[in-house]
């Protein structure tokens, strides 16, 4: 498993790759807190993170795909899928590798953004609390929706597409809540309910306004697990099905 | 000891392999023969645990594959048709994950990777990308990776495809080298290359094994049918009628007339090449027939391989077919071409 981390890793970084993703990742967190900070007027002293943090999920949903969609479908193209599954490895280790790598470079992309508020906290007061929290959350989100990237990118062999179907999926994750929350659906109590429960913003929401609630972080954390399994069983069903 | 049972392999309701057994016993070359789209490589991604099979087994070592896949897949190396390599990755670097994958312990991993690596004579572009190397340093690389942590088993699917002339030779060394301490299964199209290096072989072909033998079985049967051809002058029955009350002839193919009282015999023999000769030449002079030319034809087994392949007939042993095939030849030489024609079709 540590040889696959490490090959991973070392494909994200050896390459521009995820430096360029991060610089992404900054160039819109920078818009963002410019913006806050152009917008702020005299009176009131106070600009929140998590409210950079919060508009920065939209933007992200951009970024977690292209992060992911070459892990299996590159692995198709290549045929280098025959040498992991030919060597004396367990496909799950393979899943949990490439996840942890992909996970690593979110870190990466976590700590650098946290220049932000260190800049801020010279020049005033930063809530550290809230702040912290709102980290935890970007990274239980960032965590599921690198799962969903991976998996969708082990449906195909070509990239694009799974960054693309990625992108609309995740866009459905987004916006199921502002769908939820129509005239049209609050007819349907039970399907609202239901929807809502999906929704993964107004978890994300809690943990930005400096809440940790079990039930959020139960939520992102068995989504993650449910898609890794999902992963492994596609990479080990397709196994039985190809032709 | 790889034992491969009844392995029968389904695309959809396309049936690629065919309830096919064989074994590779240690220390043993064994070349996997057949035609693009036989089914070598299907087999191979079977036995190397990559494809899993419809029907059958594979044993390899005493480990299932399918069942205790880990342990099988520690016995074997395996290098498919196309070196699977990343080509964003230095060499080194790729060694270096391949024997992580291979769980080879961390003290001596550099030590296997520069054996490797002098083997297959990659020291010169060990820090160099693979998707700047050509297709026969990305071919060795590959092989490199198949041969680390020495294991037990090697799988070669076509190893020597793209390969210049220099590197086929050098790699076909390796391979011989390997057997003091390996046994390889090594799958090719090409006859020559099989002869070259193999113990034995496994004729495969639209999924059906053709046949497994020898590569001296094969000759030795095929040579039992020699073709010879004799150009005399004289009286063309007398001719005929001692040729074919030679022992040893089978029958005369054909009698060409060359002009000026020349006749050029076409002569299937099923006796000894030395005995029939001379016999031969014995009594054509003995009646005042003069020969001015005799010669056999060499056994072409890259043309026997291609009619066996071929064949749509049950696969029964090596022998039956071949002679079924020199019959069908001598009877027919329209056939004969008619099945030429269907060949470069496809």
């Amino acid at each position: 498993m540590f040889s696959i981390y490490k090959k991973e890793v070392q494909s994200y970084f050896y390459t521009p790759f995820a430096y360029i993703v991060t610089a992404l990742f900054m160039f819109l967190f920078t818009m963002m807190f410019n913006n806050k900070i152009a917008s702020m007027d005299s009176s009131s002293i106070h600009f929140l993170f998590p409210e950079v943090f919060y508009n920065v999920t939209f933007y992200f949903i951009f970024i977690v795909p292209i992060m992911t969609m070459r892990s299996y479908a590159d692995e198709r193209k290549f045929g280098t899928e025959i040498l992991l599954m030919t060597s004396p490895v367990n496909v799950w280790k393979i899943v949990i590798g490439k996840f942890l790598a992909a996970l690593t470079v979110l870190v990466f992309m976590l700590l650098c953004s946290t220049a932000f508020p260190i800049f801020t906290a010279v020049h005033g007061k930063v809530v550290i609390g809230q702040l912290i929290c709102a980290y935890i959350g970007f990274f239980l989100w960032g965590a599921m929706f690198i799962a969903l990237g991976m998996l969708i990118s082990s449906f195909t062999e070509n990239s694009i597409i799974a960054a693309i179907i990625g992108e609309i999926v995740m866009f459905i994750f987004l916006f199921i809540d502002t769908f939820a929350s129509t005239p049209f659906v609050s007819q349907f109590p039970l399907l609202q309910k239901v929807l809502y429960a999906f929704a993964a913003k107004p978890k994300f929401a809690y943990f930005s306004e400096g809440f940790i609630r079990l039930s959020d972080v139960v939520f992102f954390i068995t989504a993650t697990i449910i898609f890794l399994a999902w992963n492994y069983i596609v990479i080990e069903k397709r196994r039985w099905n190809r032709g | 000891m790889i034992k491969i049972e009844n392995l029968t392999k389904f695309y959809g309701s396309n049936r690629a392999v065919n309830n096919i057994s064989f074994t590779i016993n240690d220390n043993e070359i064994l070349g996997f023969l057949g035609p693009n789209g036989a089914g070598k490589s299907t087999t191979m991604n079977m036995i190397a645990g990559y494809l899993p099979m419809s029907a059958g087994k594979v044993t390899i070592c005493g480990n299932d594959i399918s069942r205790d896949p880990v342990k099988a897949k520690e016995c074997i190396g395996y290098l498919p048709e196309i070196p699977p390599v990343y080509p964003d990755m230095r060499v080194c670097e790729y060694l270096s994950f391949c024997a992580g994958l291979k769980r080879i312990p961390i003290g001596e991993r550099s030590k296997e990777i520069k054996r490797v690596e002098e083997l297959l004579k990659i020291v010169d572009v060990r820090k160099k990308l693979i998707k700047n190397l050509s297709k026969g340093y990305k071919q060795r690389v590959g092989f490199a990776q198949a041969l680390l942590g020495n294991p037990k088993f090697l799988i070669l699917d076509e190893p020597t495809v793209g390969l210049d002339p220099n590197q086929v030779m050098e790699v076909r060394k390796i391979i011989t080298d390997l057997r003091k301490d390996h046994s390889v299964i090594f799958s090719s199209h090409i006859l020559s290359e099989v002869s070259a290096v193999c113990d034995r072989v496994v004729i495969i072909s639209k999924g059906d094994i053709k046949a497994i033998d020898t590569i001296e079985n094969l000759e030795k049967n095929y040579a039992g049918n020699l073709i010879l051809h004799i150009k005399v002058k004289g009286d063309r029955t007398t001719a005929s009628n001692i040729i074919e009350l030679t022992d040893g002839v089978r029958e005369i193919k054909s009698i060409d007339p060359e002009g000026n009282n020349f006749f050029s015999f076409t002569v299937v023999l099923d006796g000894d090449e030395e005995t029939v000769r001379s016999a031969l030449m014995k009594d054509l002079l003995n009646n005042d027939i003069s020969i001015s030319e005799i010669y056999t034809e060499k056994p072409d087994l890259e043309e026997v391989f291609v009619k066996m392949v071929n064949q749509e007939t049950k696969s029964g042993g090596a022998k039956d077919l071949l002679r079924e095939l020199i019959a069908a030849d001598g009877g027919d030489p329209d056939n004969a071409d008619d099945t030429d024609g269907k060949e470069e079709d496809q």
